[in-house]
């Protein structure tokens, strides 16, 4: 009775493990798949190849342009009133992006913003340009929202508001603002407390990698 | 005399008690960069490796695990968001692989999202009055005055999700044992937090004078030759 018993219940598992194999296997190869092997011999790791058409991807191989297009969009661009924004390079070190106000009112209301990107819809603009600060004193409308939190910047040991980039559009070139730059409780006169190189742009660099 | 011999015996038998409370350790650690942010940054471009903290994190919590005792529980807290962010940018699931790691080395995986759950969890995730904190190690970005648990994650080069000096007092200050161990691995955090940490917490920690390095595999290491470890 046993040897009967063993021999249908052999007869029923084999075929069906063919067959789950068979199912499960493709499954496995794809988790096999994602799981980065860094090449022998090199310590530590690097990074994996891009994904072809992922954000990562525009930003390193797209082609870069010297300065803005006024009239060019990004992202969302319709719906509610656009804030207005200007860029400014934070002339000791701070990372905040620059001035943003709401339609209609003077740039003496204008917050100084860190800048919340949406990879896939809406990045910075001077992520298009050869050079980072190559629209400095550009003007965009921009298309997006206050957070409800704030953005530390750790070189100056500050807190911005942060704006969050929907879409924005080039509006041209401007006079420089004479407004203060940074945050309204920055000092006038630097160091922070936090800086461990007072006196330097750079206060206090968080790099560890 | 028979009462001082009482006090002595009421002493050690305290100390004995005190010994066999059961503790906690906890490794902390922040997240990684997304390549987004970084890319194109040279040499300073960080975490291009995006395990470097946790693979530090996992060598402490293997020492920890090793010199445990039976009712000692090691927890392992991790900022969340980035890994799941970095996880979308790779296209790998690391939240999996931080759960398998956590496994493997049999700690308690907890994640949180924000500044107000890690103060949740070290004031409240545990019995604080019966289990004290008796280890603790930070593994991540830093400045002198802040800890990053997001750094160049949500914005370039700026953190949303912090822990600075300023906001010590909002963690209780006796959930830690009084022989307590601590230590921040990552950069400046000699140079100011160990203070504001040792007057808030009334236990020292060790913090490096200058930055640390991550990129070499193991527990970080000094950058600088004129760097040093103090509390």
């Amino acid at each position: 009775m046993i040897p009967v018993s063993v021999s249908l219940m052999r007869s029923i598992l084999l075929p069906a493990f063919v067959i789950a194999s068979l199912l499960v296997s493709p499954a496995l190869l794809r988790a096999q798949e994602t799981v980065y092997q860094a090449p022998a011999g090199q310590a530590p790791p690097v990074a994996p190849p891009l994904k072809k058409g992922s954000p990562l991807d525009h930003l390193a191989n797209d082609p870069r342009i010297a300065q803005p297009v006024p009239g060019y969009k990004e992202g969302r661009t319709q719906g509610d009133a656009p804030w207005y924004a200007h860029r400014l390079i934070d002339e000791v070190g701070g990372q905040g992006w620059g001035w943003v106000k709401p339609s209609g009112e003077s740039w003496n209301s204008a917050k100084w913003i860190a800048l919340q990107e949406s990879p896939g819809l809406a990045v910075a603009p001077h992520r298009h340009l050869v050079k980072a600060d190559g629209d400095e004193n550009w003007e965009y409308k921009f298309w997006g929202k206050f957070a409800s939190y704030k953005a530390y910047d750790p070189r100056l040991d500050e807190q911005l508001p942060v704006f969050v980039l929907q879409g924005y559009e080039v509006i041209g070139q401007a006079a420089p603002l004479k407004i203060k730059v940074g945050p309204p409780d920055r000092p006038e006169h630097r160091p922070s407390g936090a800086s461990s190189r007072e006196g330097k742009p750079i206060l206090s660099d968080p790099g560890v990698d | 005399m028979r009462s001082l011999f009482a006090l002595l015996v009421l002493a050690i038998l305290g100390t004995l008690t005190a010994s066999a409370d059961p503790r906690e350790d906890i490794v902390l650690t922040g997240g990684c960069a997304l390549r987004f942010m970084e890319h194109g940054k040279g040499e300073v471009s960080h975490d291009v490796y995006w395990f470097n903290f946790v693979d530090a994190s996992t060598i402490r919590l293997g020492e920890l695990k090793a010199q445990a005792k039976p009712d000692e529980l090691v927890t392992w807290l991790i900022y969340r968001p980035a890994y799941a962010a970095r996880s979308q940018e790779m296209g790998m699931d690391l939240l999996a692989q931080l759960q398998q790691k956590a496994n493997t080395l049999g700690v308690r995986l907890v994640y949180f999202n924000n500044q107000a759950e890690l103060i949740a969890y070290l004031n409240r995730g545990l019995d604080r009055d019966k289990i004290k904190i008796g280890d603790f190690d930070y593994f991540g970005h830093s400045n002198k005055a802040c800890f990053l648990f997001d750094y160049s994650n949500t914005i370039d080069t700026m953190s949303i999700a912090w822990l600075h000096v300023k906001d010590l007092g909002k963690i209780h200050a006796d959930i830690f044992a009084q022989d307590a161990t601590c230590k921040s691995w990552g950069c400046h955090s000699g140079e100011m937090y160990s203070k504001w940490w040792k007057d808030h917490f009334d236990v020292p920690m060790t913090g490096a004078i200058g930055k640390t390095d991550f990129a070499h595999g193991g527990l970080p290491q000094l950058s600088n030759a004129d760097g040093k470890w103090a509390e």
